[in-house]
């Protein structure tokens, strides 16, 4: 099995096992007909309670650079699954799969992310109802 | 996390006390077989509560006029904070037993021997709480809720500050505990009824920590009314979601 999909695999696995800390109901916030990606820059990072954000900068079909709040779990179910802190670097490109808001913001529920290495990390809050 | 409550352990006495009560202090997570999560209406035929007029109203309201109180800050409080899928951590004294709760609630019940509910009590969240002991059972009546602001579950079902409640906690052995919980709310449901529980023990190492709700709530903006769809199954969320964007191959 290649080094990535191992990697994926233990992550979600790690999500899916990780204390529930959900804030909200996924279905509160976001719409799951709504999948997207954003590709773009890291621009900042929110450690925060009761979720943290990164926002990143993301060029549209227009050419407008849109920055895009993308919304994982808390610090603490993200920090034991491995996603850390260190690993958000500003300036480096990150692809984020997720589900937008239901009123249309650029808020996004980040619940896949990919680095510049190529390592997915999940951001998704476990036990809040959305797709796993 | 929520615990296969088959693969826990079962027969090892529980804790007791110096006094010799049982020592019900640990930290609880919720496991696989409470089904359907975060709806109080769990042990009820087709999880149907028995809503007064006044309750479907309530009802309708926190569906289409009420953004989900936790999401907002607002303490859960009892009954909801049994129906929740959060862990919470027990601490037990000899006078006192204190929960404590994610998003850094906690209520401190007072088991004095003695204790009567007040004339008019200030409505709280957890309400006015009165414990007691019934051979190993620590009984909990509480009265003087909230009335605004406040959902029963997470499913936004009403409740209201005429609710009086009745936990009985139990610890039938070194890794459960279990509650037995009498609802009564003459304004929103037409008779009493219950909601049984069991939690399993944690590991250890695991404990609540700091977590606060205000810190950064970024959602507050964004939350839709209600708790979003209800599945055919009582829980949250939607039933056929769009599937995510294949992941990314490595270069």
């Amino acid at each position: 099995m290649p080094t990535r999909v191992v990697l994926l695999v233990v992550l979600l696995c790690a999500a899916a096992s990780s204390r529930a800390v959900a804030h909200h109901s996924f279905a509160a916030v976001f719409d799951a007909s709504k999948a997207i990606r954003v590709t773009g820059t890291l621009a900042k990072v929110e450690w925060t309670n009761p979720h943290i954000y990164f926002y990143v900068d993301a060029t549209d079909e227009k050419g407008t650079v849109v920055r895009w709040a993308c919304e994982s779990a808390a610090p603490g179910s993200l920090s034991r699954r491995g996603f850390k802190r260190s690993l958000l670097k500003i300036g480096e490109t990150l692809i984020i799969d997720g589900y937008q808001a239901k009123n249309g913001a650029n808020l996004m529920d980040a619940r896949r992310v990919t680095l510049p290495d190529g390592q997915i990390l999940s951001g998704a809050s476990a036990g809040d109802g959305g797709p796993q | 996390m929520r615990l296969d409550d088959t693969k826990v352990p079962k027969g090892r006495p529980a804790p007791r006390m110096a006094n010799g009560k049982p020592d019900f202090s640990g930290y609880w997570k919720g496991t696989t077989q409470t089904s359907p999560g975060g709806n109080i209406g769990k042990d009820l035929p087709g999880w149907r509560l028995p809503l007064t007029s006044a309750g479907e109203a309530a009802l309708k309201h926190n569906l289409t006029a009420t953004v989900d109180p936790e999401a907002v800050c607002i303490i859960g409080g009892i009954p909801r904070h049994n129906a929740s899928g959060l862990p919470f951590e027990v601490l037990q004294g000899n006078s006192k037993v204190v929960f404590m709760y994610w998003y850094s609630y906690f209520r401190l019940v007072p088991f004095t021997p003695g204790l009567k509910h007040s004339d008019d009590p200030d409505p709280a969240f957890f309400g006015e709480e009165i414990g007691r002991w019934e051979g190993d059972t620590l009984v909990i009546d509480s009265v003087g809720f909230k009335g605004e602001k406040v959902w029963i579950d997470e499913n936004a079902n009403p409740v209201s500050d005429a609710v009086h409640v009745v936990e009985r906690w139990t610890r039938p052995d070194y890794n459960h505990i279990h509650v037995d919980m009498l609802i009564e709310d003459p304004k929103y449901y037409t008779r009493p009824f219950t909601y049984a529980r069991t939690w399993a023990l944690g590991e250890p190492d695991e404990q609540i920590q700091e977590y606060s709700c205000s810190e950064n709530n970024v959602d507050a903006a964004h939350l839709g009314f209600g708790p979003g769809p209800i599945r055919p199954d009582g829980t949250r969320g939607y039933i056929d979601p769009a599937p995510l964007p294949p992941p990314v191959p490595r270069k």
